[in-house]
């Protein structure tokens, strides 16, 4: 038998999970930061973050059938999951759960997959976790998306969570971050 | 027989778990996340809150620190970074905070400011700065969603009523961006300034109480305080309004531990044993040059 540890793809093992992990974590103190992952940012980011006691929705059908039963978490609707994925480029047609006044911990994280994302002066960030200003750019990411965030996150501490992946590439925008475009 | 533990002691569902928690602690600054806390093998009120955050973030490459009041050679220091070497094979551990990574401190925020690359978590016996004015934990969380701190802002002032001043010497409530106060863990009034727009993320972990808590980098803590009486640090000056040094080192700029002496005067001397070795070094240093 060959080691079990090189016949495992690198996303489903601990220690991937583990270094992506501390990139995500520092994506979300340092909203708009771009980390890049070591390999591709949707799946290990799924990979890294969910199992049996989260829930999915997969609103575009975006991950593999074997992929999708290797995460061994919830399918849920995207009223209702922990974790929403969707095509950025698509309109939001759904409301994600916005937690509730005293468990604003159970709004959701929507992870959008987008063709691109870049520094660049598109979008000016601040808040909490960032040094005065950040500018990005985004590309294939719908503007609908943004209009549809400031809605859901208008009544802090509720509202929902956004990473934005890009081929390895991984951005977040924590609820507290506001933004504008150019 | 040899017993192989998974890397980092908890299970890789127990880190997940820990590790989302985390994620919403810092998009949600403030708020105390209501975690598992899975049982480790010591008791609750040793640091098991920092511990179970350490353990999820740590990675073979990491360099990590852990302090105990300041020191790196007291007992739940000690006990808390063999257990992290025991468990971690491949980590590196150390007592300089400028090698360090990743933190787990208890009571103190160490007198060097912190840079971007490194996290600190702090072990928190009491989270929730609340518990003195209301005990229901139901009513605690809608008055912390609604930013509704008057009760404990009464309290405060019943204390400048009775004593002139805020008798709070640590765990001195905080609030974080505006919005949510939180218990910044027994760490003394000198170190609250240093929560305020931090280089680095600090994350606060409760493991009796079940809670993790952050603030972000660049996030603005601010203690709670009256206009006309504002919030202010130790003083460490002698009766002639002397700051008094550390008599190891000399530094007068850290916090000082007060020691009492066989003939019962008193000594001062730099909490932070590290900082306290590094000015010793650069002092020596500076006497051969």
């Amino acid at each position: 038998m060959s080691n079990l540890a090189t016949t495992i793809p690198s996303v489903w093992q601990p220690h991937t999970q583990q270094q992506a992990y501390r990139q995500l974590m520092q994506a979300f103190a340092n909203p708009g930061q771009i980390e890049t992952l070591s390999d591709d940012a949707l799946l290990l980011t799924l990979a890294t973050l969910l199992d049996g006691a989260t829930s999915l929705a997969d609103v575009h059908g975006l991950i593999p059938a074997l992929d999708y039963t290797r995460l061994e978490t919830v399918t849920a609707t995207p009223e209702t999951a922990h974790f929403v994925l969707a095509d950025g480029a698509q309109v939001p047609a759904f409301a994600p759960s916005l937690g509730t006044l005293e468990s604003p911990e159970g709004g959701a994280t929507l992870l959008l997959a987008i063709t691109s994302v870049s520094e660049g002066n598109a979008y000016t960030l601040s808040g909490p976790g960032i040094d005065g200003v950040r500018n990005i750019a985004l590309q294939g990411l719908n503007p609908a998306w943004l209009d549809a965030r400031e809605s859901w996150n208008a009544a802090f501490p509720m509202g929902v969570d956004i990473l934005l992946l890009a081929g390895r590439k991984v951005l977040a925008l924590p609820r507290t971050t506001s933004i504008k475009g150019a | 027989m040899s017993v192989t533990y998974n890397f980092g002691f908890m299970d890789e569902h127990a880190k997940k778990e820990v590790r989302r928690s985390i994620l919403k602690a810092i998009s949600i600054p403030g708020y105390q996340v209501p975690y598992s806390s899975r049982e480790m093998p010591m008791g609750r009120g040793f640091g098991t809150g920092g511990l179970q955050i350490t353990l999820s973030l740590i990675g073979a490459d990491e360099t990590l620190k852990v302090i105990d009041q300041g020191s790196d050679d007291s007992v739940n220091a000690v006990n808390l970074r063999q257990f992290v070497e025991l468990t971690c094979p491949g980590v590196n551990t150390t007592t300089h905070l400028n090698e360090a990574t990743l933190i787990q401190s208890r009571h103190r925020i160490p007198e060097v400011p912190l840079t971007p690359n490194q996290t600190l978590v702090l072990q928190v016996p009491y989270p929730d700065p609340l518990v003195v004015v209301e005990p229901s934990e139901d009513k605690r969380k809608v008055m912390h969603g609604e930013a509704d701190y008057a009760r404990l802002l009464v309290k405060l002032y019943e204390d400048i009523v009775k004593f002139d001043e805020i008798t709070i010497s640590h765990r001195y409530p905080t609030r974080i961006n505006g919005h949510y106060v939180i218990d910044p863990s027994p760490i003394p009034r000198w170190d609250v300034p240093k929560l305020n727009n931090s280089p680095a993320l600090i994350l606060f972990g409760a493991g009796r109480e079940k809670k993790i808590y952050a603030v972000p980098p660049h996030t603005i803590a601010e203690p709670l305080a009256f206009d006309d009486v504002p919030f202010r640090v130790e003083s460490f000056n002698d009766t002639h309004g002397n700051r008094r040094p550390c008599e190891r080192c000399g530094a007068t700029d850290s916090f000082l531990d007060e020691y009492i002496n066989e003939d019962g005067s008193k000594r001062y001397q730099c909490s932070d044993s590290d900082y306290c070795d590094t000015v010793l070094a650069e002092t020596k240093e500076a006497a051969h040059a």
